[in-house]
């Protein structure tokens, strides 16, 4: 009673729908590749387009009509889909535009679209000329990813064992910065630490300035336009990103482990660095994660909380994209921060095991 | 009728940059889309001018701003935008529309006289209607043929004003005099500089003796710059600053600047411990143009409004609110009429001998101005 087009339909998926599913994940992902980033242009893309549209189709035509043996082998690349076409398009497409970008060069001053020459010589100047931007994002990202561990472990240890009803409460303080923007809040400090603020005030009433001049964190009786201020900054913004992942780890450890532990005599603090801690890592690995990357990328907090001593990659590759027009040289930067930070989580990683990490 | 033809080409437009946003994904058109601006708008019938802020009068009360005087006598739509916060973002902004034979939304826009120039080098503005402008016969003399514009149908003056010292008394203690007083180490990490690179070098040369009308290359303008790497790797400059300096100023976060005439006299008003000084050396001139990027659809409607802001008696409205020398002859009688005052002001008004020392920044060359603008980058840290 079957049509004999669903009917062949079936005889082929059974031969090799795992094979199709997975050929078909890729295809579709190579044509948005293709149109993200311009390598095909006019009539060939839209032919790319229809293409992968006919893909899509046939691979939904398939995951209706099939049997249901199909359906089983179809799935999973079914539920990839929607990832890796978002992925291709947004991700790989720009990244591959990038790279390009890095490697060409300009012919002259003002050109749009500067020409692919395999310009090495970027990669040079991106090393060259901003060792120090380089330096400064990875040593202030890094001390304020330790700042944010020290001071949002408790607070989360705090949420999770000890806050009781008051729980969500918390919660919700930790998040209520998110209701501003990024900027506004930033900005906010340029007042709340200005040399006639409140805060400089304080510590001269009661007389601090001498103590935190030797501790560098005060430059000539000012807090702001300093690298601690620009730390301080970084290390108030990513905060909370800190605060929520090691909740999250701390929050599922069974509070009965920390009793079994006392049961055998072991101290409330041991029980905390043999029980506690190692069952939070996770936490704390993923928290520095979401700290540390887009800390050593930013640019706004060295922006308004620094000098021009103090300038980050971030501000660097802004300047050039922005100001300098060099798109080149821009990129070359970008892919050097990209490839150092990766290389740090690689290693980073290796060092503290990503196998819990939940 | 005309609503429906709107509403089609306004579908027509987001179809389109649904495509754009396919099949364009190269970081020129990223950045571009970042400036918010789509070329290809068609029936786009109101007049946009994209100026620097603060920078015209507003309308307060009773009291019609310019944008509106020129609306109710011309019957024209005009909108009007801060957009232009800083020459080189600006451009950098325009640069993959009108770099690709694309328009820009907006019909006029104000470059500082050297990105005028190079904005005119590079063939991206239309010629300016100069007949439709009859008024433009009040054009200061100082001001026509600048080597930005031999021919001068490119480009008419906005405002001009002088980059010099600004300083919060409060803050500093004392009147300030000399571009010498920007490197006392009294006032270290209490001194701010403009990330605008000919204002900057340009007071520093004529602090070191040189004068910044005359140079041709780099190495006559090194020592400025090595003095402004050393104020800044000794903690001397705490930022480098666009139209913002004068929030710091306020606040006394800035000692002391390099700041605008017509900022500061603006801000003076309000806050009386911020003064403005011509320092003993000279300061430098400057100028900001109106000019038609091309392809703006809005050219007669342009026109319009550069005649109207021509006319004395608008053009004194203006100057008495902004405190920038006007480029129009015959304002000072006006403002005389509005404050007498204010027409004595020789920072709105220089007199012979004033204008003696103020000096315009040098047309640099390509490739010298290249250089000029690596190295300023490369100080000013960004």
């Amino acid at each position: 009673m079957t049509p004999p087009v669903v009917s062949r339909v079936r005889s082929l998926t059974k031969i090799s729908s795992e094979r199709f599913g997975l050929v078909g994940l890729i295809l579709v992902g190579v044509a948005l590749l293709l149109i993200g980033a311009r390598m095909v242009s006019g009539p060939i893309a839209v032919l790319v387009l229809v293409f992968a549209a006919l893909v899509v189709v046939g691979w939904i035509s398939l995951a209706i009509l099939g049997n249901p043996e199909t359906k089983r082998a179809l799935a999973p690349y079914g539920l990839l889909k929607p990832g890796s076409m978002w992925l291709a398009l947004f991700y790989l497409a720009p990244l591959w535009t990038l790279l390009k970008s890095s490697l060409s060069s300009k012919e002259t001053r003002f050109e749009v679209f500067p020409s692919f020459t395999w310009e090495f010589a970027n990669y040079g100047k991106a090393f060259s000329d901003f060792g120090p931007q380089f330096g400064r994002s990875f040593l202030y990202a890094g001390i304020a990813t330790a700042l944010t561990i020290l001071i949002g472990y408790p607070i989360a240890y705090v949420i999770a064992f000890r806050a009781g009803k008051y729980r969500n409460l918390l919660l919700g303080l930790v998040v209520i910065p998110f209701f501003t923007s990024y900027l506004i809040r930033t900005i906010a400090w340029t007042s709340i630490l200005a040399d006639s603020g409140p805060v400089v005030g304080i510590i001269e009433s009661i007389h601090l300035t001498g103590v935190l001049e030797s501790l560098n964190v005060m430059d000539n009786g000012r807090l702001i336009n300093t690298p601690a201020a620009v730390i301080g900054g970084l290390t108030y913004n990513f905060l909370p990103f800190m605060i929520l992942p090691i909740y999250v780890s701390l929050e599922k450890i069974d509070i009965g482990l920390v009793d079994a532990a006392q049961d055998l005599y072991s101290s409330g603090s041991r029980a905390l660095r043999k029980v506690v801690l190692p069952l939070s890592i996770p936490g704390v690995f993923a928290g520095t994660l979401l700290t540390f990357i887009p800390a050593a990328g930013d640019f706004v907090n060295a922006q308004f909380l620094g000098n021009p001593n103090t300038t980050m990659i971030g501000n660097s590759i802004q300047d050039q994209f922005l100001r300098q027009n060099n798109y080149p040289v821009a990129s070359a930067m970008s892919f050097v921060l990209m490839a150092i930070i990766t290389a740090l989580v690689v290693v980073y990683s290796r060092f503290f095991g990503t196998e819990d990490l939940a | 009728m005309n609503i429906s033809k709107r509403e089609f080409s306004r579908r027509q437009l987001l179809i389109r940059s649904g495509l754009a946003g396919a099949a364009g994904l190269s970081l020129p058109a990223i950045l571009a889309a970042c400036g918010g601006d789509d070329g290809g708008d068609s029936g786009a019938l109101t007049l946009l001018f994209e100026n620097w802020p603060e920078y015209i009068d507003v309308t307060d009360g009773d009291v019609l701003g310019t944008i509106d005087r020129f609306i109710a006598a011309s019957g024209v739509a005009m909108s009007y935008s801060e957009a232009f916060n800083d020459n080189l973002e600006y451009f950098a902004k325009i640069q993959p529309l009108l770099g690709t034979g694309k328009s820009i939304e907006a019909d006029i826009i104000a470059p500082t006289q050297w990105m005028a120039g190079r904005l005119r080098k590079l063939d991206w503005l239309e010629k300016l209607p100069l007949n439709k402008i009859p008024n433009s016969k009040n054009l200061e003399d100082a001001f026509k043929l600048p080597p930005s514009d031999p021919t001068g149908e490119y480009s008419l003056p906005w405002q001009s004003g002088i980059a010099g010292i600004a300083y919060n008394i409060d803050a500093t203690g004392r009147e300030l005099k000399s571009i010498a007083d920007l490197f006392d180490p009294e006032f270290k990490g209490k001194i701010g500089m403009l990330t605008e690179m000919r204002d900057t070098v340009g007071l520093l040369l004529l602090g070191l003796g040189v004068n910044p009308s005359d140079i041709t290359s780099f190495d006559e303008a090194a020592g400025a710059f090595e003095q402004l790497e050393k104020a800044k790797s000794d903690g001397q400059i705490r930022a480098f600053t666009g139209n913002d300096y004068i929030d710091d100023l306020g606040l006394g976060n800035f000692a002391a600047c390099i700041g605008w005439s017509g900022d500061v006299l603006q801000l003076g008003i309000d806050n009386p411990s911020v003064r403005f000084v011509v320092p003993e050396e000279g300061a430098t001139l400057w100028w900001d143009t109106m000019v038609v990027p091309k392809g703006a659809k809005n050219v007669e409607a342009a026109a319009k409004f550069m005649d109207f802001v021509y006319d004395p008696v608008q053009a004194a409205q203006l100057t008495a609110y902004v405190q920038y020398i006007s480029p129009v002859k015959g304002v000072r009688e006006e403002v005389a009429k509005i404050d007498s005052a204010l027409a004595d002001n020789p920072l709105l008004f220089p007199d012979d001998e004033t204008k003696k020392r103020f000096f315009p920044f040098a047309d640099l060359s390509d490739e010298v101005e290249m250089q000029f603008e690596e190295a300023f980058s490369g100080i000013i840290g960004a």
